[in-house]
């Protein structure tokens, strides 16, 4: 029952917060084992927080469908350390841990990107 | 209570296809929990919407007295620029057919003993878990001759809809070279620099349209959200149709008279042909009806769960809680309804809820095509929400107009994501 829980929970929380990650038809419905104490203290609750402005489409705020882990990771990353970056980006990412930028950016990604 | 520091996920970017295949029909446990959920705006609408996902099986019911909800973020280009009110209205249609139930009516009371929420209609609700998002009030009477009456003469224009459209409409009759005021409350008050873009767009207004008109902003403070960018840009564009004065310069506003169209700071009464009087705010009355609010006249959580601190099994998000330093934002209100929701999906899971990292971003148009923007990253981890060190800020102050122009279109691009975030 615990881990039923966390399948849905985990897997709701993209309906909304990561709508920016594909079709549905891309995906498959294989879920991972979770345990109970990976629910919130993972990447996806952190992610909350993108979609606030990011969306599906790319427009002036880019999507981030379709990124991979490290991809999102790297970008994330130089944000926080590019010292004179002065965009929303830059300010927002210095909020955030390493820690909290691969989890972050592994809930962001879609399946199949490397671990 | 695990930190969310000690351990790296298993989730790796994963668990996502549920979602987006659709959720399985079953439900997450046996049991039919009752969420309530009152105020469909921001954070309500969008708090259903993600347990709506995670808790198939719960009835969701959100009481909101409006067919239609109008946004606040952009209606300050209604009142500057013309910019639709059509523009600004969202419909709880695509709730409905998610499977929320939608309640049109007005939450009179919550008995926190026999857990239910009373409507207008005398419909009772029962709730296992109650989330309010009611938004703010006005506090009528903060500022002497400010009331419900004097708002049909003096518009606020806080509660977007019919009020943003009266002050539209009253700057568009002015005679040029009449003078407007618009007066601005203490902190807290909802959206810190709305204050100070709703002043750029109406001078904007002016300058444009009645260029022998004047704005005279009157403000109980002396510094505000993002205070140096918006000086920059009313001296870049404004200096002729925008005069700032703070509460060392007399601008601390204490009566207004909507009879005599006049304003009263400590030593001085101005007349004007338009004003806007910002008033004072407090949560909205629901929240003092359940016994969620202080006396400060917030509610305050715990920053984890959003749980009342006062009631339990009762959440309070958005403009109503006590969050700072997270403003009084849609962006705010927006994040906190799905931290909220996750907490609630998990507390009636029997799982602890767990802290995480919340932000926030808010642009303000200085002119139709330039916008500047504010960040915060916090953390919920400790007895309230903390700014983390060394993060955030605002948008750099000298900075090219392609750097304004490209925060316009993010400001954009922001509002079509988070109005679809709230109401589908
Ligand atoms: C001029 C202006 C500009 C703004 N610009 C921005 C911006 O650019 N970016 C940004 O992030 N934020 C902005 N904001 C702030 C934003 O509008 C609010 O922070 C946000 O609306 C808060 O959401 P909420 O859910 O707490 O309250 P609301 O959105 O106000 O929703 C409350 C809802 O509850 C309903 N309600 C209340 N009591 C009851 C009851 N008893 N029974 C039934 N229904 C009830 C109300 O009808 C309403 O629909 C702006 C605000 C203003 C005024």
């Amino acid at each position: 029952m615990p881990d039923r829980n966390l399948q849905i929970l985990m897997g709701a929380l993209s309906v909304i917060s990561l709508a920016a990650c594909g079709s549905a038809s891309d995906r498959d419905t294989q879920q991972p084992a979770f345990s109970l104490s990976d629910a919130t203290d993972s990447g996806a609750q952190l992610a909350l927080a993108c979609s606030g402005c990011h969306s599906a489409a790319s427009g002036a705020i880019v999507s981030l469908n379709g990124y991979t882990r490290e991809a999102l990771e790297t970008r994330l990353l130089q944000y926080k350390s590019e010292a004179d970056g002065t965009t929303v980006m830059h300010r927002l990412a210095r909020g955030y841990s390493d820690d909290d930028i691969a989890e972050v950016s592994a809930a962001l990604a879609p399946l199949g990107s490397a671990p | 209570m695990t930190s969310r520091f000690n351990r790296r996920t298993l989730i790796k970017g994963a668990a996502i296809s549920l979602g987006l295949v659709g959720l399985p029909s079953v439900g997450l446990s046996q049991a039919k929990p009752n969420i309530v959920i009152v105020g469909g705006g921001f954070g309500g609408a969008s708090a259903a919407r993600l347990l709506r996902q995670l808790m198939p099986s719960a009835s969701i019911t959100l009481v909101e007295e409006n067919a239609k909800y109008t946004a606040c973020p952009f209606s300050n280009l209604v009142i500057g620029l013309g910019r639709p009110l059509d523009a600004q209205a969202f419909s709880y249609t695509g709730l409905e057919s998610s499977g929320i139930t939608l309640a049109y009516d007005r939450a009179l009371d919550v008995d926190v003993t026999n857990k239910t929420v009373s409507l207008a209609s005398g419909v009772t609700l029962p709730f296992d878990r109650l989330i309010l998002s009611p938004g703010v009030d006005m506090r009528w009477g903060a500022i002497e001759g400010y009331s419900q009456d004097a708002a049909e003469l003096l518009p606020h224009a806080w509660k977007a809809g019919p009020q943003t459209r009266l002050l539209r409409e009253q700057l568009q009759a002015m005679p040029d070279g009449d003078t407007v005021i618009m007066t601005v409350p203490p902190a807290p008050y909802r959206c810190p620099p709305g204050p100070y873009e709703r002043a750029s767009m109406i001078a904007h207004y002016l300058k444009t349209q009645k260029p022998n008109s004047k704005l005279i902003v009157l403000d109980a403070k002396d510094s505000f959200s993002k205070m140096t960018l918006f000086q920059e840009a009313w001296a870049e564009h404004y200096p002729d149709h925008l005069e700032w004065r703070g509460a060392i310069d007399d601008g601390r506003v204490s009566r207004v008279d909507a009879a005599t169209n006049t304003v009263s700071t400590d030593f001085e009464t101005l007349q004007a042909t338009v004003i806007n009087v910002i008033p004072p705010q407090k949560t909205g009355e629901i929240a003092d009806r359940a016994g969620v609010s202080d006396a400060t006249g917030w509610c305050p959580i715990d920053p984890i769960s959003f749980e009342s601190r006062l009631q339990s099994d009762i959440h309070v998000i958005g403009d109503a809680t006590i969050a700072a330093p997270m403003p009084k934002s849609a962006f705010s209100a927006n994040l906190q309804a799905k931290v909220c929701a996750v907490a609630v999906a998990r507390l009636l899971s029997d799982l602890p809820p767990q802290p995480t990292v919340l932000a926030n971003t808010c642009y303000s148009y200085t002119t139709p095509d330039e916008a500047i923007s504010i960040a915060g990253v916090y953390t919920n981890e400790g007895s309230s929400l903390s700014s983390i060190a060394g993060a955030g800020g605002v948008s750099p102050l000298g900075a090219d107009k392609s750097i304004r122009a490209a925060e316009a279109a993010q400001a954009v691009h922001w509002f079509e994501t988070i109005t679809s975030e709230a109401f589908g």
